[in-house]
């Protein structure tokens, strides 16, 4: 089944023009990369599918449901991890936990079953007991994400998950969400080419607003002649540029 | 309605634990005006009138009040800076349920203040334990709302460095212009009418007046509330904006 699917999807701000006019289908299960360079408007097109954003023109479904007419459904089913770490800083790791999943309507007891779920994946029970704001930045950041999770979300978007985390936290991260292939669509924006090269089934290139590549890395290689995610990137929208 | 309802709990009581577990908000809104109402009486109390218990004390609830503009401000400039509201906007979660969540945090906080001072200044000079401390307890409430209000809206609009700043025009402007540490009859009477415009002397009148049992509570007391509910309203529709900005 579809995933994520947007026709002529459009953002529009005063001045500027964020997402022009995005045609992208994603299937169930996928890990599919977002990759481009600042302001390519990778941000504005995961917060009009997450119905946080009012797209201003086009249409975008999340597993059928319309991001504009059925925001309520769209939100049971998506969850989002922003690429600022946000996490209730006074609060410990099991309050947070239980905050979001009480926030998000679940009981006594499958708040209980939330949190062993979260502990599993994220390593996060010996850390139970700490406030957040304590904890390193690595941490910080998986708590984060794995709030994201508490919702059991069917479509999760990452955006710049790894941001600003040194390499060893990077790599610890990148195993949870490897973890997470299969079990539910996964959307990762990146400004790390290596990033995307190890986890996605799928990678997009997004130069000013536009969707210049979408595929498999391997079919990347054989549009640019490359041999890495992060030359082919270069070339594709290096190419982007010499076209305009 | 039942899901609006339990979510505001839900988001008051988080809010609630994240400003208590703040060491600094304690010490400003408790030690810090606790400290002043028992210096100031001891020292200055025989001097001018401001400095008796039954003008202290309401004047000590009223400025202790206004820490709460800095207090909420930053809660809100901080889970706006974090992307923690952007996170929870993605629940079903709507601005007005926020807004009620850290307007609700703030008012045991208040209660918490009105009750502390109102009880050690009664210690103190015990002439102001009457009927008239329920009542002037019950106004300290409302007036809470009006500093509680004005920091929703700066934390819908100043970010995590600025809100100090913003916030001590608040806390100024109540040490200033509510007349509680210092005569105000003998200002111009252009300056007087300014203090009687703004909602600072007015608030502070209101608790006075309410304490003591004579004087006017009323008007002032609306007067605060006409402000609060601007402002409030001024709040929720900064507050939405700035959710979908953010």
């Amino acid at each position: 089944m579809t995933a994520i699917e947007t026709k002529a999807l459009r953002k529009e701000y005063k001045e500027t023009v964020a997402v022009k006019g995005l045609d992208l289908c994603i299937e169930e299960g996928e890990l599919y990369s977002l990759l481009g360079v600042n302001g390519a408007g990778k941000t504005t097109t995961v917060k009009m599918l997450c119905s946080l954003t009012a797209p201003t023109g086009g249409e975008a479904y999340i597993l059928g449901h319309s991001v504009t007419e059925e925001k309520c459904r769209v939100k049971e089913l998506v969850d989002i991890s922003m690429q600022e770490t946000a996490v209730g800083r006074k609060l410990t790791v099991e309050e947070n936990i239980e905050f979001y999943a009480k926030l998000n309507g679940q009981r006594k007891e499958e708040i209980e079953k939330t949190k062993k779920y979260v502990y599993s994946v994220f390593g996060l029970e010996k850390e139970a007991k700490k406030q957040a704001g304590k904890l390193s930045g690595g941490w910080q950041r998986k708590l984060s994400i794995a709030l994201a999770l508490v919702t059991k979300p069917k479509v999760l978007f990452l955006d710049e998950p790894t941001l600003g985390l040194d390499v060893i936290a990077r790599r610890e991260l990148w195993k949870t969400i490897s973890a997470l292939k299969g079990k539910m669509t996964v959307i990762l924006t990146t400004h790390y080419m290596e990033e995307a090269e190890a986890l996605s089934d799928r990678i997009g290139v997004m130069k000013d607003g536009e969707l210049l590549f979408s595929g498999t890395k391997e079919e990347m290689y054989e549009k640019t002649g490359k041999s890495s995610v992060e030359d082919a990137f270069i070339e594709i929208v290096a190419g982007g540029e010499e076209n305009a | 309605m039942r899901e609006s309802v339990s979510r505001i709990i839900t988001l008051t009581r988080r809010n609630i634990k994240e400003i208590l577990r703040d060491p600094l908000s304690l010490v400003f809104m408790i030690a810090l005006p606790l400290l002043m109402e028992i210096l100031f009486y001891y020292l200055f109390h025989g001097l001018t009138c401001q400095f008796e218990m039954k003008y202290l004390a309401p004047g000590i609830v009223v400025f202790s009040q206004s820490f709460l503009t800095l207090f909420a401000g930053l809660l809100i400039a901080v889970d706006r800076s974090s992307s923690f509201l952007t996170r929870l906007y993605v629940s079903k979660a709507r601005p007005f349920e926020f807004i009620s969540s850290y307007m609700l945090a703030m008012l045991p906080l208040t209660l918490v203040q009105s009750v502390l001072f109102f009880t050690v200044g009664g210690i103190i000079d015990s002439s102001i334990f009457s009927v008239g401390m329920v009542w002037a307890i019950l106004i300290s409430l409302v007036t809470s709302l009006l500093f509680i209000s004005f920091g929703v809206l700066f934390g819908s609009v100043c970010n995590e460095k600025s809100i100090g700043g913003v916030s001590s025009i608040i806390i100024t402007g109540q040490s200033v212009l509510s007349g509680m540490w210092f005569p105000v009859e003998g200002l111009s009477g252009g300056f007087i009418k300014v203090m009687n415009v703004l909602p600072f002397k007015n608030a502070t009148e209101a608790v006075q007046n309410a304490l003591s049992g004579s004087g006017d509570v009323l008007v002032p007391t609306l007067i605060v509330l006409g402000y609060t509910v601007v402002i409030f309203a001024l709040s929720v529709f900064i507050f939405g904006k700035k959710m979908k900005a953010d």
